[in-house]
């Protein structure tokens, strides 16, 4: 087998995996363009729609069409809850304060999995089927190429939603200028709030297509870690950045892990971050923000 | 306000004293005390629920025939969520509530940070969770041991069985980068050269790791007879196994100890099936006829057959044995008798839970036999005789 | 009643201690700490020295963000820069441990002053974010510096001695950490009294005006990236002696999370918050012990529900003092203080 197309089937393995940090930090994305509030708690949030899945597929025996659309809902429920009861009250405070509060949730998140569930590891039950997928000579696991899909066509939607739906229009008028849009009659609080819900729905989608892939634990939400440093390389209000961010970061990951070694993967996701925060603070699309005494 | 506060304090204050007075049992000199950290939550929790019920129904069944010199044993434990510093806060409280005889520790960096401790106190032997090869050294380690081969010669057994069955075959090593996961590394690289194996690829996987694409492209391209996976539970295996079978591969996945529980597997289907392992115990559900100790234990557990439980089970074994022989000696239960007594224990019958004779003359036992998954039946066949690395 | 407070020099107003209730008590606090090794037990004599340890890394931790205002969430990886270094200077050189603590501490405020970098550029949640890269780096580098660090497995500590006896029992452990960390918290209350204090402290209210005062950024922040770290290497070194083993996941992330958590809850940019946010944080998840020990006269399987219970109990800490009590302990404390200024004319 050449050099040649090995590298190939690495990076389209990183696409796949990027393609999957992507999905989540869309979920960062959106609730930070909305609200100004980097939610920790995403990484939970994956973790608890792969759980809920896991209970409506594995537990009550729905079909699995059916149980990803209830976990999707739990999530934006989970998400809608979240924000009205903790995070409004915290608006207008440091954001670090908001930032420790998502800390806070996480937390509390993952006591709650493990008293319901349990903290051993479990598996999904298999709904992607596993008929392998050639792309000319080059093999790609059918559920990485799944995600890859997946991930393609929920951020194309997002795209289009905020260019053409009211919503959309409104949550990118409250994200430039949130005095401006109050005056303009849009509801700002009712913004955060869809922010919130279609963030953390986002995220629990996220959570069913990584659980499908490395079983659910509690401690997957660590997998929130490595969407974070996509947004922050991306730019943290730039749909765009965690698209890019996403396949950029889950490429290099691959090349790592392959040509280096497994213990080299997470250094190099830490690694650009600290080179993107000294070259290019806000990201590759991320609005610099300047500031006025 | 204050007044209703004060009061409140006083209260609380009260009834923390007294449920502290509750919760200290009442000494007894004749007990010998067993006491545990164990992992009964977090992500080691099944090996810490499955030890408990082992050492539990050992003690009972000792207990219920008389005790060891008429001594009845206690097992007394605190959850650790498989957390070094709550291990050691567990010791430290346990100890100050009870005379500790025999400690069961729960992870191998609570091993080594106790260590100096049990050194310096000089009363306690420990076993444990932890079959770390570091461990497997008494000039360090004097007062622990454990009830099974260390990691190395886990794989060691492994390795042997592959010289038998295919000579020269190639082989890969897929350890996660944690202390666990690389454990056996050298030693294996070591054994593997002497006994003419070939190692053609070492793969390490981030604790983290979700997506284990590129590694298995990686396996591709070895192209390797045998796939050896140490320092996982579960996750990620299967993955690693169904994507192999997807791309046709025909290598055999293999994996230790830890990994080797067939009512985990069951729950990952089809692709389970083949995977094989070294375990240093018999399975609960095997009728073999030198093996009274199961048909005891299937009798207490008609239906339960983790494999932590056989470790628990045997750990508390050896406990009462060293106790045993201690005081038929006539000497005092301290960390030096009872190991000296331990390591007394030559061509030991176990009842069947290990299927070989056991000699303890260091801190491990390193015998071990090779099991295949049946997906089927959801059980573990044994696949090889029992291999001791003492001969 | 304390009717009010006469001062007649700069010196009296910048006293750590201006009224005779204050002195009174922190007589009778260290009287305590000094005879409360003849009632504890060895397991609090445990979690006593584990509060001390914790108290002089969250000590640090305030000084970098309740008072300069640059969020970290690395801390534990700086103590265990401190650990790591104590531990090889014991294995290579037997240099006394005192020594050890101190070049611990040095390294550390080393290690400090580079991660302390990025904040000349970026601040705020990018900072936060900056410093949790560096901790996984770090930990990246414990790992795989073998020849040091001795890789996964990590070095064992022989135990510390002074004046020839061996620090091994929790008693004598307590004695030597308890004064170190009095004196380190004394160390950061005093220099909030000079130049240097004040200067973090504009820096952390508004760092353009600070600079347009003439306090040099560069300096200052890199100053509390350095101190602070300092006290978090100075703690990882006791916490080497005290558990005598060191490796690279001795000191995990969560760990960073707590003492940030710890000084929230004790209340940000107060000398007393960063203290009793320590102690109340370490030792919460002890009391939860008993109470789910407690619990289990009634439910036999509560002992599995500890874990659990305690993370829940942690986030809902940090979430219930962010949202009712943002100034965390310490201000309740000033409550019950100001209570007893004004009884009885004040209900």
């Amino acid at each position: 087998m050449s050099d040649l197309l090995f590298f190939t089937e690495v990076t389209l393995a990183g696409l796949g995996a990027g393609a999957l940090l992507s999905l989540t930090a869309l979920a960062f994305v959106l609730i930070y363009k909305a609200t100004r509030v980097i939610n920790l708690a995403v990484g939970e949030i994956v973790m608890l729609g792969a759980y809920l899945f896991f209970a409506f597929a594995a537990g009550l025996g729905l079909p699995a069409w059916v149980a990803i659309v209830l976990s999707i809902a739990g999530g934006g429920l989970v998400g809608a809850i979240l924000e009205r009861g903790l995070i409004r009250p915290m608006l207008g405070e440091n954001p670090i304060s908001v930032f420790m509060v998502t800390i806070g949730i996480g937390s509390v998140v993952v006591g709650l999995v493990e008293l319901l569930w349990g903290t051993e590891p479990r598996a999904l039950p298999a709904f992607l089927g596993n008929q392998p997928i050639f792309l000319g000579e080059a093999y790609v696991s059918r559920k990485i190429a799944i995600a890859f899909l997946v991930s393609a066509v929920v951020i194309a939607g997002f795209v289009l939603l905020f260019r053409f739906w009211r919503g959309g229009v409104a949550l990118r008028a409250t994200a430039s200028d949130q005095a401006a849009a109050y005056s303009c009659g849009i509801n700002v609080p009712g913004v955060f709030s869809v922010a919130w819900i279609i963030g953390c729905a986002t995220a629990a989608g996220a959570g069913i297509l990584l659980g499908s892939i490395g079983g659910i634990s509690p401690a997957m939400g660590v997998f929130g870690l490595s969407a974070l440093v996509v947004v922050i390389v991306g730019g943290l209000d730039s749909i765009a950045g965690a698209l890019i961010g996403g396949l950029l970061i889950g490429v290099f990951e691959a090349w790592a892990g392959t040509y280096l070694g497994g213990e080299y993967k997470i250094v190099t996701t830490f690694g650009i971050l600290i080179a993107m925060l000294m070259i290019r603070p806000y990201g590759l699309f991320g609005t610099t923000e300047i500031e006025r005494l | 306000m204050m007044k209703f506060s004060r009061r409140l304090v006083l209260a609380v204050s009260t009834a923390l004293t007294l449920s502290l007075g509750a919760s200290l049992p009442a000494l007894s000199a004749d007990e010998i005390v067993i006491a545990g950290s164990l992992p009964l939550t977090g992500m080691f929790g099944f090996a810490g629920v499955g030890v408990e019920a082992g050492i539990q129904d050992y003690v009972k069944m000792i207990n219920e025939e008389g005790g060891i010199a008429g001594r009845q044993l206690r097992f007394v434990y605190e959850d650790t969520a498989y957390k070094v510093d709550a291990s050691v806060a567990a010791f430290n409280k346990l100890n100050s509530q009870e005379e500790i005889h025999f400690y069961y520790g729960d992870s191998t960096g609570f091993a080594k940070t106790i260590n100096p401790e049990l050194n310096r106190m000089g009363s306690i032997l420990m076993a444990g969770t932890s079959y770390a090869s570091e461990l497997n050294d008494p000039a360090t380690y004097p007062f622990q041991f454990m009830a099974g081969p260390d990691y190395t010669e886990m794989t060691g057994i492994l390795l042997e069985y592959i010289a038998k069955e295919k000579p020269g075959a190639k082989i890969v090593l897929v350890n996660s980068d944690t202390e666990f996961g690389r454990d056996p590394i050298a030693g294996t690289k070591a054994r593997a050269q002497e006994l003419g194996l070939e190692i053609v690829e070492e793969i390490i996987t981030p604790p983290t790791a979700v997506d284990v694409s590129t590694e298995v492209l990686k396996l591709r391209r070895a192209r390797p007879d045998y796939a050896i996976f140490h320092g996982y539970l579960l996750a990620p295996i299967p993955e690693f196994m169904s994507q192999a079978k997807q791309l046709g591969l025909d290598t055999k996945f293999m994996g230790t100890f830890w990994s080797m529980d067939p009512g985990s597997w069951a729950k990952v289907g089809d692709v389970a099936n083949g995977y094989m392992g070294v375990m240093p115990y018999r399975y609960a559900d095997d009728e073999a006829d030198d093996a009274p100790m199961l048909d005891r234990i299937r009798q207490m557990r008609p239906d339960y057959r983790s494999t932590p439980y056989m470790q628990g089970f045997l750990t508390a074994m050896l406990f009462s044995e060293a106790a045993k022989r201690t005081l038929e000696a006539g000497k005092e239960l301290n960390g030096e008798n009872l190991k000296a007594a331990l390591n007394t224990i030559k061509d030991f019958d176990t009842g069947g839970i290990i299927g070989k004779p056991i000699t303890i003359s260091g801190n491990s036992i390193p015998v071990g036999r090779i099991y295949t998954y049946n997906a089927a039946t959801q059980k573990m066949d044994p696949a090889s005789d029992w291999i001791s690395l003492q001969e | 009643m304390l009717i009010g407070t006469a001062k007649h020099s700069y010196r009296a107003d910048e006293a750590l201690l201006t009224t005779s209730p204050q002195r009174l008590w922190m007589a009778i606090l260290l009287i305590a700490l000094a005879l409360a090794p003849l009632a504890l037990d060895n397991y609090w004599l445990y979690l006593a020295c584990l509060v001390s340890i914790n108290v002089a890394s969250a000590t640090g931790l305030n000084i970098l963000t309740g008072f300069t205002g640059l969020v970290s969430i690395g801390q534990a990886a700086f103590m265990a820069v401190g650990a790591y270094t104590v531990a090889v200077l014991e294995a290579r050189t037997g240099l006394p441990f005192l020594v050890n603590l101190v070049v611990g501490g040095a390294v550390a405020a080393c290690v400090g002053l580079v991660v302390g970098l990025p904040s000349l550029r970026v601040k705020g949640l990018y900072l936060a974010i900056a410093t949790i890269a560096a901790s996984f780096i770090l930990h990246f580098v414990f790992v795989n510096w073998q020849s040091v660090t001795n890789g996964n497995s990590g070095i064992n500590v022989t135990p510390a001695s002074l004046f020839g006896v061996e620090l091994t029992d929790y008693v004598h452990l307590y004695y030597v950490f308890v004064p170190i960390t009095a004196l380190m918290v004394l160390g950061a209350a005093n220099l909030f009294r000079t130049r240097i204090g004040r200067a973090f402290i504009a820096i952390r209210d508004r760092d353009i005006s600070a600079e347009v005062l003439g306090i040099s950024l560069l300096r200052y922040k890199l100053l509390s990236f350095a101190v602070s770290s300092f006290y978090a290497g100075v703690a990882g070194g006791m916490w080497a002696y005290f558990f005598r083993v060191v490796t690279p996941e001795s000191f995990p992330f969560i760990y960073s999370i707590f003492f940030l958590a710890a000084i929230i809850v004790g209340g940000m940019g107060t000398i007393l918050g960063g203290v009793v946010g320590a102690v109340f944080m370490t030792l919460v998840p002890e009391l939860l012990r008993f109470a789910v020990e407690w619990l289990t006269t009634i439910f036999p399987n509560a002992v599995t529900a500890l874990s659990p219970i305690r993370t829940i109990v942690f986030g809902a800490l940090i979430i219930g003092f962010l949202i009712a009590e943002p100034k965390g302990l310490a201000e309740i404390i000033q409550r019950i203080r100001r209570f007893f200024h004004l009884w009885p004319f004040r209900k």
